[in-house]
C-alpha cells in the first residue's frame, strides 16, 4: 500500500523530470553541448516566480508566466555572455562559460533570494481523490495532467511549425540547416531559451509538489535531468522523458526503502550505472569515446 | 591598468631568477616577520588553496579533463585523517599519505566509468561526486558523526616533534606545496607528462601516436586527487575540526576558479590565482559576502578577454595560432560539433 503510493509518488515527479529532461536534451541538441547553468537558470526563474507571487502579490497564472518570460530573457543572457562567441571554438570553452556563468547566478540567486528555504502556497489544499482503498492527492494529477500537456504541446511545436523544423533541422547537422537557408543564431537562441523555460516550468511544479523550493537546488537539478537525459539517451525526446519517469520512481522507491537522506544519490548511482553499462542511453545513438 | 599589471609580470618574468630567488627568501622567512595569528592563519589556507589549486590543475590544465568537484576527494583526504586520528591514533606520517591514497582510489572509481567517454561525462559525474561525497558524510552518522562534524582531532607528531603552532603549520604546508611542485615539474617534462598534454591538445591524434589515452588520463586523475586529498588531511589536522560544511560545492567552485583565472597549464599559475582569490575577500570584507560572485565573473572576464588567465604565457605559440584559426572561422571542430549525441 505504502509502495504503491510511493510508485505515484514516482511518477509524478518522474513526468517532472522528464519535462527537465526534455529541456535538457532541446538544449543539447541546438548547441551541441550539455550545459551545466541548467539547474540555476531553473532556480533563478523558480524564484523570480515565486516572489512576483508571494512578495509583489500577483495572480498564481501571472506570477509564473511573468517568471517564465524572464526566464526566456536569461536564456537569451546565457546565450549572448556564454555561447554566442565560441560557436565555432572547441566546445570545452564552453564548458567554461557555463561553469563561470553557473557559479556567478547560484551566488546571485542567494544573495538577492536569501538562503533559506521557502514554503510553496498550497494552491489546492489537501484535496484528495479517492479510488477504492487509495488516495492520490488531486495536486498529483495535476502535476501529471501539465507535464503531459506540456510535452504534446512541444511535440506539436516541434513538428507541426516552422521554427520547430528548424530546431531539429539544427540538432541533425547544423551546417547543412545552415545551407538549407535556417537562421542558426536565432534558432539556437529560441532552442536555448525554450529549454530553460521547460526548465522552470518543472521547477515550479517540483516546488508545488514538495511544497517546498530552496535556493541551492540548481546543482541538484542540473545533475538530475542531466541523468535523466543521459538515461534516455541525449538527444531523443521519447528517451528523455522514459529517463525521467525512471528516475523519479527509483528516487521515490529508494526513500521508501532505504532513507530519505539518500534521495539525491539515486541520480548520481543511475548516472554511473548508464555510463558504464550503456553510455549511449536507452534509445540513443551509439556514443564515440 | 589590467594591460599595465599584466605586462609587469612580463617583465618579472623575464628577469625570472632573480624574482624566484627573492620570493624564495621571502616566504622562507616570513613567519619571522610577524607575530600577528591572523596573518599566518590567512597564509596558511592560502597555502592549502595553493596546493588545492596545483592539484586541480594538474587535471584541468595538463589534460584538459574538468574536474568540477575537488572538494569532494578534498572531503574524502579531510575524514580519513580525522576518522583515523580520532579511532585509532596512528601516526601523521601515515596517515598523512593515506589521505592521498584514500581520494585517488576513490578517484580510480570514478575514473573507470567516465574517461573512457567524452569530457563532458567527466565534468558532470565530478560534480555529481562531490554531492555524494557531501550527502554520505551527512548521513553515515556511525563513521563521520554527520552534521556534528568531527572534533579534537589531535596535533600532528613527526618523530617526537609536535606541531603545534601557526609557524609550523606554515613550514609543513609550505614543504608539502614544495614536494608537491617538484614532483609535478619532473613529472610533467617526462614521458608520462607529455603524453598528458598531448591528450588536452588532441585527444585523437594523441591516440594516433600510440598513446593509451585513457591508461594516461586516469593515472593523470589519480595523481590530481591525491593531492587533494593531501590537502585535506592537512587542513583536518590544522583546523582541528571538520564538518561537511567546509566541502561545499561552492568550495570546488573557489577551487576551480584560482586554477582559471591564475592560469592552467602553469605551475605558478594556481598559485597566483589561489593567492589573489583568497587575499582579495579578507582585504576588502565588503565583497566577502559576493566572493563567488566575484569568481564567476572572473572566470568569464578571463575566458573572453585572456583564457591564458592572469600568469599563463602568452607566448605559448601553438595554442595561440589555433585561436586566430577559431576567430577566422576556420574551426577544426566545426564538423565535429554538428553531429548530435556523437
Amino acid at each position: 500500500m505504502y509502495y504503491i503510493e510511493q510508485l505515484f509518488n514516482g511518477i509524478t515527479q518522474g513526468s517532472i523530470y522528464a519535462l527537465m529532461a526534455i529541456g535538457y536534451s532541446l538544449i543539447f541538441g541546438t548547441l551541441g553541448l550539455v550545459t551545466f547553468v541548467y539547474g540555476e537558470v531553473v532556480v533563478f526563474g523558480v524564484f523570480v516566480g515565486y516572489y512576483l507571487y508571494a512578495v509583489v502579490g500577483l495572480n498564481f497564472g501571472v506570477a509564473l508566466a511573468l517568471g517564465l518570460v524572464v526566464t526566456w530573457g536569461v536564456g537569451i543572457i546565457v546565450d549572448k555572455v556564454c555561447y554566442e562567441k565560441f560557436r565555432n571554438a572547441p566546445r570545452l570553452i564552453m564548458l567554461i562559460t557555463t561553469i563561470g556563468f553557473a557559479i556567478f547566478l547560484k551566488s546571485s540567486t542567494q544573495i538577492v533570494f536569501g538562503t533559506q528555504q521557502r514554503n510553496m502556497p498550497d494552491i489546492l489544499g489537501h484535496v484528495f481523490l479517492n479510488i477504492g482503498n487509495f488516495r492520490i492527492p488531486f495536486i498529483q494529477i495535476l502535476i501529471i495532467l501539465a507535464c503531459i500537456s506540456f510535452i504534446i504541446g512541444l511535440q506539436l511545436l516541434l513538428y507541426r511549425t516552422r521554427i520547430g523544423t528548424a530546431l531539429r533541422a539544427l540538432s541533425m547537422d547544423k551546417d547543412a540547416a545552415f545551407l538549407v537557408g535556417v537562421d542558426v543564431d536565432r534558432v539556437i537562441k529560441f532552442g536555448h531559451s525554450l529549454g530553460c523555460v521547460l526548465g522552470v516550468f518543472g521547477g515550479v511544479l517540483l516546488g508545488v509538489f514538495y511544497n517546498a523550493i530552496n535556493p541551492i537546488m540548481g546543482p541538484n537539478i542540473g545533475l538530475k535531468a542531466f541523468t535523466a537525459t543521459v538515461l534516455g539517451g541525449i538527444t531523443s525526446i521519447p528517451g528523455a522523458v522514459i529517463g525521467g519517469l525512471i528516475l523519479g520512481v527509483m528516487e521515490n522507491l529508494t526513500v521508501a526503502v532505504f532513507s530519505a537522506g539518500y534521495r539525491d544519490i539515486i541520480a548520481f548511482i543511475l548516472l554511473i550505472t548508464v555510463l558504464v553499462i550503456r553510455p549511449s542511453g536507452l534509445f540513443g545513438r551509439k556514443l564515440e569515446s | 591598468m589590467m594591460d599595465q599589471v599584466f605586462s609587469l609580470i612580463q617583465k618579472l618574468r623575464a628577469k625570472s631568477v632573480y624574482f624566484l630567488v627573492l620570493i624564495g627568501i621571502f616566504v622562507l622567512i616570513f613567519p619571522q616577520l610577524t607575530d600577528n595569528q591572523y596573518i599566518l592563519h590567512i597564509s596558511i589556507r592560502i597555502l592549502i588553496y595553493m596546493l588545492l589549486a596545483s592539484s586541480l590543475n594538474m587535471i584541468v590544465g595538463y589534460t584538459g579533463q574538468y574536474n568540477i568537484g575537488q572538494a569532494g576527494f578534498y572531503a574524502i583526504g579531510a575524514y580519513t585523517a580525522a576518522i583515523i586520528a580520532t579511532r585509532a591514533g596512528y601516526s601523521f606520517l601515515l596517515i598523512l599519505p593515506l589521505c592521498g591514497i584514500m581520494a585517488a582510489s576513490m578517484s580510480a572509481f570514478l575514473g573507470f566509468p567516465t574517461l573512457r567517454l567524452r569530457g563532458i561525462f567527466f565534468a558532470f559525474t565530478t560534480l555529481g561526486f562531490s554531492e555524494v561525497v557531501r550527502l554520505t558524510i551527512l548521513n553515515w552518522r556511525t563513521l563521520t558523526r554527520g552534521t556534528f562534524g568531527i572534533p579534537g582531532i589531535p596535533l600532528p607528531e613527526i618523530v617526537n616533534f609536535q606541531i603545534s603552532t601557526n609557524n609550523h603549520f606554515y613550514y609543513l604546508g609550505l614543504f608539502l606545496l614544495v614536494v608537491m611542485l617538484f614532483i609535478s615539474h619532473r613529472l610533467i617534462n617526462s614521458r608520462i607528462g607529455r603524453a598528458w598534454v598531448a591528450i588536452r591538445e588532441d585527444e585523437n591524434a594523441a591516440k594516433a601516436m600510440g598513446v593509451e589515452t585513457f591508461k594516461y588520463k586516469m593515472i593523470n586523475l589519480m595523481y590530481g586527487t591525491f593531492w587533494a586529498g593531501i590537502a585535506g588531511g592537512f587542513f583536518a589536522y590544522f583546523a582541528g575540526y571538520i564538518s561537511a560544511d567546509s566541502f561545499i560545492l561552492d568550495e570546488s567552485f573557489a577551487i576551480l576558479a584560482m586554477v582559471l583565472v591564475g592560469g592552467k597549464g602553469t605551475l605558478v599559475g594556481p598559485i597566483v590565482g589561489a593567492i589573489i582569490l583568497t587575499i582579495l575577500p579578507e582585504l576588502v570584507r565588503e565583497i566577502a559576502r559576493y566572493r563567488l560572485v566575484i569568481f564567476g565573473i572572473a572566470i568569464l572576464v578571463m575566458v573572453h578577454y585572456r583564457p591564458q588567465g592572469i600568469a599563463g604565457a602568452k607566448a605559448e605559440g601553438r595554442r595561440i595560432d589555433v585561436e586566430k584559426e577559431y576567430e577566422a572561422g576556420i574551426s577544426e571542430n566545426a564538423v565535429e560539433t554538428t553531429a548530435p549525441g556523437n
